[in-house]
């Protein structure tokens, strides 16, 4: 039950965590045994409910911000992200379920659908997209994953996996890498690949700790791999279990200032 | 040699035309002919190339830009004008509106975002428009189908936008953009009118905007724009202004970029200098042709003169003076030919020109390259077609002679005379 929150987070952007590759039960390519890692993970998030807050600082070569944000999710295919601060925006809120993305928005006091063509589109400014929260649950489906280096590094005993896409599946990355801590099952990184196989973005996991009774990773960086950009989401505090269904992550929640 | 004798040669070479009238009218009709028909399609051709140019840079993006060097290609919204700091536009757009053959100077400012209705979203430039400046450079403000450019906390929208969300005039839509500052601007605004351009992207996909509407909402102060689009007097000369506006501007902010539309609608002109290059070759190939027909009438004519030549070699005149004198024919046959061909083609491309050709019976209209194309065939006057095909038909006329003439001058006198 460890790794919970990370979904939670990012939605879709944490692949190599558990709820992430937990979500598709079949995975012809991939390896008997990359799907028992899966498998474990699953069994342990199933269900899984969380709500907490966490930060979001961005710098970018125009300007930087942060912002505070409380977040609901179940599972890995419901989450509900509202901003609290700065105050100029508190209450902008994006809804996810399954597929879809909506925004709430407080000033037009109206709530949009992102339509497809959006989807690349950045996610409050971030450097995550909303494809990036709704992608998470395909990636077994959309991806053959195998394990490329398996050993130590660092000093960590880790694995590599690296996933391809496969070949009608919608995604935009050529190729997926990510290192695994084998001893807690703990992200380190995820490197995302062009189709011409140079490097896109980094995500690295750090500041890994205890928080509602599992370990996590609480920071997260995201960079694309030009620039000097950067978003780094760091969590405040998460709980888990805390007795959400479906329900809650309806349009109405989605526009509730609380 | 003196004067007398060389005005002998070309009296000679004139009355030697006339000898055969109908023969000499008939060939110098060929190259007349040729010549108004060279005119017409060179005429027809820049008349196209003309509309393409028009429509390709009179419907929105004007004849000359004016950027932030960093601007393109990637449009970021951070590259205004003048860096962060922005400038005073309404001093650019005064010195701009100062420069010679400009008739009309518009700032415009850019941000992407989503047009929203009901449960409707779409994707949409947002444009920021000076709404009594945009009328001199774009077609915007006169294409509107109901309705009328924004006005504060208004938006205008393109006709296929409007269908695709289902907003009407009178109508609230929702505006969601990626703000200057990073924040996510998002607010309502009416519906002030729906524009249709019959100009693919531009009906589907933009939304109009007061120019300090979108500056409030993208948190971008007032000096902060993306664009001045300029029209000029003179669709094809916009060169020489782009460079007179681009030496005006400079001195107001550094990093600007002045460019006229043949550098920016690159394409555009490739497809027209195509056509220019295309009116030589058309030159070319009707002049060619006629080459071999004039050159043929002109050996027949030598030929039955054979024996008078041949007089005038045993009498002491030269090969070369002979052969001189068929070429003065053909060059004095192309001088008669283009005096009636132009006697004929300019009236005729003044009524084509004055009365378009209407194809819409054919074909309809056709967008092109950001350019839409009417069916109708137009000419478009210019000094150095004209001329292309009179030194086209003179040549012709001197071309067609050198085989005769060479003959001619190699005439054997005693063997022509003893008919042998």
């Amino acid at each position: 039950m460890k790794k919970a929150a990370i979904r939670f987070i990012l939605s879709g952007t944490l692949l190599a965590t558990g709820p992430v590759l937990a979500a598709a039960p079949t995975a012809a390519q991939t390896p008997s045994e990359i799907l028992e890692i899966i498998d474990d993970v699953d069994r342990m998030m199933q269900g899984a409910s969380s709500a907490g807050s966490m930060r979001m600082e961005i710098d970018t070569e125009h300007w930087s911000r942060s912002l505070e944000m409380q977040v609901w999710s179940l599972g890995t295919d419901y989450s509900l992200i509202r901003v609290q601060s700065p105050a100029r925006e508190a209450g902008t809120a994006t809804l996810k379920v399954e597929n879809e993305v909506w925004n709430y928005l407080p000033r037009a006091d109206r709530t949009i659908k992102i339509p497809p063509s959006m989807m690349l589109g950045s996610w409050m400014g971030s450097h995550v997209t909303n494809d990036d929260l709704v992608k998470e649950s395909r990636l077994v489906e959309d991806y053959d994953i195998v394990i490329s280096y398996e050993g130590d590094r660092d000093g960590e005993d880790v694995w590599e996996f690296t996933m391809t896409p496969r070949p009608e599946a919608p995604v935009i990355w050529g190729r997926i890498e990510q290192r695994i801590r084998k001893r807690d099952r703990m992200p380190l990184w995820a490197r995302y690949y062009d189709d011409d196989g140079t490097l896109a973005r980094t995500m690295t996991f750090s500041d890994i700790r205890t928080m509602g009774g599992r370990t996590v990773p609480t920071r997260i960086a995201i960079e694309p791999a030009d620039g000097e950009e950067r978003t780094v989401i760091t969590y405040v505090e998460i709980e888990f279990d805390v007795g959400l269904d479906e329900d809650f992550f309806s349009l109405r929640n989605l526009r509730a200032r609380q | 040699m003196n004067r007398g004798t060389r005005d002998i040669w070309w009296r000679m070479a004139w009355r030697n035309l006339w000898r055969n009238r109908r023969r000499t009218f008939l060939t110098a009709s060929a190259l007349s002919f040729g010549f108004v028909a060279a005119s017409l399609m060179m005429g027809l051709m820049n008349g196209m190339m003309e509309e393409m140019v028009s429509n390709g840079t009179e419907v929105v993006t004007g004849q000359i830009q004016i950027h932030a060097q960093a601007y393109r290609p990637e449009r970021s919204i951070h590259d205004t004008m003048g860096g962060r700091e922005g400038l005073d536009v309404g001093a650019l757009v005064a010195v701009a509106e100062a420069q010679e053959g400009v008739t009309g100077v518009a700032p415009r400012l850019y941000g992407g975002g989503l047009v929203s209705s009901g449960d409707e979203t779409v994707g949409a430039v947002l444009m920021g428009v000076d709404p009594e400046r945009e009328p001199r450079v774009s077609r915007f403000a006169s294409v509107f189908v109901e309705g009328r450019m924004p006005g504060p906390d208004e938006v205008a929208v393109g006709a296929a936008l409007a269908d695709k969300i289902g907003i009407a005039v009178g109508d609230e839509a929702v505006l969601v953009a990626p703000a200057a500052d990073g924040s996510t601007a998002n607010g309502l605004f009416t519906v002030s009118g729906i524009y249709r351009l019959d100009l693919g992207g531009f009906d589907d996909s933009y939304a109009l905007l007061e120019m300090g509407t979108l500056q409030d909402f993208l948190v971008m102060d007032r000096g902060r724009i993306h664009e001045v689009a300029i029209s000029v007097d003179r669709v094809r000369a916009a060169d020489p202004v782009a460079e007179r506006v681009a030496v005006a501007v400079a001195g107001l902010s550094p990093g600007l970029v002045t460019e006229p539309w043949s550098v920016f609608l690159g394409q555009l002109y490739f497809v027209v200098s195509l056509a220019s290059a295309m009116n030589s070759v058309v030159a070319f190939m009707i002049f060619g042709m006629a080459i071999f027909g004039v050159a043929n009438t002109m050996l027949l004519a030598t030929f039955e003169r054979r024996r008078e030549f041949a007089v005038a070699r045993a009498l002491g005149t030269s090969g070369v003076a002979l052969g001189r004198i068929v070429v003065y024919e053909g060059l004095l046959l192309g001088v008669v030919a283009l005096a009636a061909g132009a006697a004929l083609a300019f009236p005729l491309l003044a009524h084509v020109h004055a009365n378009p050709i209407d194809l819409s019976a054919f074909v309809g209209t056709y967008s092109f390259m950001g350019s839409a194309i009417r069916p109708q065939l137009t000419v478009e006057y210019s000094f150095q077609e004209p001329l292309v095909s009179a030194v086209a038909l003179l040549g012709t006329g001197v071309v067609s002679a050198l085989l005769p003439a060479w003959r001619v001058a190699r005439l054997p006198p005693a063997d022509v005379l003893a008919d042998r």
